[in-house]
């Protein structure tokens, strides 16, 4: 990757966006107060007016129509509280049927927000009426469930806990988002015509010639015969790059700095939310460690990282104690490595600190592809990645479906190391937090043991862009049907390069470590390549609900199931 | 040096060296009688001898060969026996599960707006090349493109390439097919449809064949015709791209043609008719469009080189190419 100084500036000013950009067709003074308030418009209490409506954006040069709900992107944060019981009227003033999820709460399969699914959406110049009461404090998030989730309709929830409890003095929410001035329709066409239109990252000539002189021809050629032989590229991270995002945080692009204020010596809480449709982030602020203290709205046992990947749908709160009367730059890197959302913490609005420079994309590793089989080899990998690899895991149990034209690969041995923090922050000098860190205080909430399994696995043709799930797009798949109030095990298994959050609705997702016991309880279960995560749900909400890849063209390309509880 | 250095280029010219070999005896014979004995070791080539269905498509390990077969068996450090299977095409063992089993009977919901963007028809347009060429035999323009609509599973498929060069008419290869594309495992299709010849005494012919990704990322199409007239002929192309970065981008190409029997009308002999090599270099301002240079060599074979020869022409054919490349 280019440093960003050497960029054409046409190019840099699109990478970063404007300084002065946003919601709003001119540039204001207030456009600029508020890209250096605290945060987005914030809305309280138990009645709701909502509307979707188109917005006209500038985040690059190019006027662009963006979906907003009350005039914001991102959408208004909704302050809430426990045990209220909260209505929302969502008024769709699009020309387009769209919809609401409120993504991680606990409600009703009527109130759920997913088209064909909960409902049949909202229709254009309709109000529905959402109602549902909050059993469960923490930070969630809302989302369009249709392509509009890329054009700016997203927005934070924060849940106040019933109970008073000690606060930090500072609390932001921090939506990290991908921003495209292409439609997204156009970004999923343009997949499915050439899967590899955004990268621009695969091995060159060049890099063969530099690792010939590095390494020597053998080892060189060693390291593409599995690739190459396989049709599979070592760089691809993600489906969609800053080709074409502009990536945002709080809305505001790179030049544009949002910025929270906090003074020194005091707690400062960030409630991450990741809203991006096609990428994870990987986020540190260079000099400060950052205390886990939550994931997906539900506590964990506070563990201190200095960086951590956060996926589609995923939410994560870092807390940490302002250490100085500086600057301290909010990095967060796209997991290929070519853009960054950026913002700053400091104790004036107009501070800034240094931003890191983006870091080489590495390789995919032979684990990514191989699994177990690589981890237990010591294949690459490095040290990290055969971590918790002391035995071999059981083999995995392939459906007769994915021996089709869907499926383009098939890992018989996962890793089930949860300790690896992922392809591109294996080796880092500094603490970085895996799946396996993360643990609830409170124990397994439904100490049943699971009665059976679903063993699913997550599959694509990477060539095609086909996405699946055990080898079934969703049109083609028949619902996975949960008993009321049963105990179960859902087995994902990871057959592809890339990594998927999972998110099941309506009902938790409690992930078991490598030894079959309960670890913590999330919303979103990241898998990432090769590997094999379980998790268990206690099937207590009736009806209809989606389970899916919350990468949005991975779940409009077919890896997405229904899910029946009756 | 580069080129040769990198192993997709070892590996295209290693297909040149086969694809030249595969040709020498119908060099060697000057008017060929039968189809070259030689043509029968080229899978697929000669299909339209007895037309052939399409390759199954359960079974396609004869295409799918993983380059980085890890079948077979390995063992875990307690000295467990692992055996790995397949990681890539293969086909389903006995007791392989069966996703439907889990719904117990449901189907999925019937509520309007429901997500079907997995069913979508994406009509796709690839011009490939148009060109103008200017060579040994004059000047004029040449054209590859295919056109393609429908799901994931099948498609339209639209198919033509042609030269027009200073001569009076076209190249006898110039035609368009519409074909039905159906997908035959991850990484290939079969295709079944007409072939129209373009030009004077052109023949209409069935078509069938495949097309897809060989391992270390080989475009394959094959394609065996049989015309009206009685003829068989097939079609073979291959081609590769070299990236000397993400955006300048090499592809060299084969392409051979075969014909049972001589086409006064249309100038071919029987036997294989011409061998063709090219490279062109394009830059990709997008990968929507592409400039490019190149350059071509084509040999006319027996009886076909004898008909160019007659007419005052060359059997060897050097061009060299200016166009663009358009992905709609």
């Amino acid at each position: 990757m280019l440093p960003f100084h050497s960029l054409p500036i046409a190019r840099r000013r699109f990478v970063q966006g404007l300084a002065l950009s946003g919601a709003a067709a001119g540039f204001t003074p207030a456009l600029l107060a508020r890209s250096t308030a605290a945060s987005a418009a914030e809305l309280r209490g138990t009645e709701f007016d909502l509307e979707i409506a188109e917005l006209p954006v500038n985040f690059t040069g190019k006027r662009r129509v963006a979906t907003a709900v009350n005039g914001a992107v991102p959408a208004p944060v909704l302050r809430l509280r426990e045990g209220d019981t909260v209505t929302l009227r969502v008024r769709n003033s699009l020309k387009e049927m769209s919809s609401i999820h409120w993504h991680g709460i606990i409600l009703p399969a009527e109130m759920d927000g997913v088209p064909g699914i909960s409902f049949a959406g909202i229709a254009p110049g309709e109000t529905f009426t959402y109602r549902f009461e909050l059993r469960q404090a923490g930070t969630y998030w809302y989302h369009a469930h249709t392509l509009a989730e890329q054009t700016g309709l997203y927005g934070a929830i924060v849940v106040e806990p019933r109970e008073a409890v000690a606060a930090p003095d500072r609390d932001y929410t921090v939506i990290l988002s991908d921003w495209s001035d292409e439609p997204p329709l156009q970004i999923f066409t343009n997949l499915k015509k050439l899967s590899s239109y955004y990268n621009f990252a695969q091995p060159t000539a060049g890099d063969f010639l530099k690792d010939v002189r590095q390494q020597g021809l053998g080892k060189a050629l060693d390291q593409r015969a599995m690739w190459n032989g396989a049709r599979m590229s070592p760089t691809d991270y993600s489906d969609v790059s800053a080709a074409t995002y502009t990536y945002l945080m709080n809305g505001t692009p790179p030049a544009g700095n949002w910025t929270g204020i906090a003074a020194p010596g005091e707690r400062v809480r960030l409630r991450f939310i990741c809203a991006g449709t096609a990428t994870f982030f990987d986020v540190r602020i260079p000099g400060v460690a950052l205390t886990i203290v939550a994931t997906d709205g539900q506590p964990v046992e506070p563990v201190t990282v200095d960086e951590f990947r956060i996926g589609p749908g995923e939410t994560y709160d870092a807390e940490f104690t302002m250490p100085d009367a500086e600057a301290h730059t909010i990095f967060a890197q796209s997991i290929d490595r070519t853009g960054y959302a950026r913002g700053t913490i400091a104790p004036a609005p107009g501070m800034t600190a240094a931003v890191p420079p983006l870091d080489e994309r590495p390789w995919l590793e032979p684990v990514d592809m191989m699994g177990a089989m690589a981890a237990m080899d010591g294949m690459g990998g490095g040290e990290h990645a055969g971590h918790g690899m002391a035995e071999m895991p059981p083999k995995a149990r392939h459906a007769r479906t994915e021996y089709g034209a869907n499926t383009d690969m098939r890992v018989d041995y996962p890793r089930n190391n949860l300790d690896d923090p992922g392809a591109g922050l294996r080796g880092r000098p500094w603490r970085v937090l895996a799946l396996a860190d993360l643990r609830t205080p409170m124990g397994d909430p439904d100490p049943r043991e699971p009665e059976r399994e679903i063993e699913l696995h997550l599959n694509g043709n990477m060539e095609r862009f086909i996405w699946a799930l055990d080898g079934i797009k969703l049109n083609d798949s028949r619902p996975l049907h949960f008993r009321p109030n049963e105990r179960l095990r859902i087995t994902l298994v990871n057959d592809t390069m890339m990594s998927h959050p999972m998110h099941l609705h309506g009902m938790w997702s409690d992930v078991e470590g490598p030894d079959g016991k309960f670890q913590v309880r999330k919303h979103t279960v990241v898998v990432q390549p090769a590997q094999r995560v379980s998790f268990r749900v206690t099937a207590d909400a009736m009806g209809r609900w989606a389970f899916h890849c919350h990468l949005l063209y991975h779940m409009a390309a077919g890896m997405f199931r229904e899910v029946v509880v009756a | 040096m580069i080129s040769l250095a990198h192993p997709r280029t070892a590996r295209f010219a290693l297909a040149t060296i086969v694809s030249v070999a595969v040709a020498t005896p119908a060099l060697a014979q000057e008017a060929p009688k039968q189809p070259p004995a030689a043509a029968q070791a080229e899978q697929s080539v000669n299909p339209a001898q007895e037309p052939q269905p399409a390759p199954p498509v359960e079974d396609h390990a004869g295409m799918d060969m993983p380059g980085m077969d890890m079948s077979g068996a390995g063992r875990s450090p307690d000295g467990q026996e692992m055996d790995m299977g397949k990681m890539q095409g293969g086909s389903a063992p006995r007791d392989a599960r069966d996703s439907d089993d889990y719904a117990d009977g449901y189907r999925n919901s019937t509520l309007p707006n429901y997500e079907m963007a997995d069913k979508l028809s994406i009509p796709k347009i690839l011009v490939d090349e148009l060109e103008f060429a200017t060579g040994n035999e004059g000047q004029g323009f040449g054209w590859t493109a295919l056109v393609t609509d429908g799901p994931d599973d099948n498609k339209l498929w639209l198919r033509s390439q042609g030269l027009k060069n200073s001569r009076d008419r076209l190249d006898p290869e110039s035609s368009v097919e519409g074909l039905w594309w159906h997908s035959a495992g991850p990484f290939w299709g079969t295709l079944v449809g007409v072939r129209q010849d373009l030009g004077k005494g052109g023949t209409t012919w069935a078509a069938v064949g495949i097309e897809g990704l060989a391992p270390y990322w080989f475009d394959i199409q094959l394609t065996g015709y049989v015309g009206t007239d009685g003829r068989l002929a097939a079609r073979a192309k291959a081609s590769y791209e070299i990236l000397f970065t993400n955006r300048l981008i090499l592809t060299p190409q084969v392409e051979t043609n075969i014909y049972s029997k001589r086409s006064t009308d249309r100038e071919l002999g029987g036997g294989f008719s011409n061998v063709e090599l090219s490279g062109r270099l394009r830059y990709e301002f997008s990968r929507k469009f592409a400039p490019y240079v190149g350059f071509v060599w084509e040999r006319a074979l027996g009886d076909t080189a004898d008909f160019r020869r007659a007419q005052g022409e060359s059997p060897v054919e050097r061009r060299v190419v200016v166009g663009f490349r358009l992905l709609l």
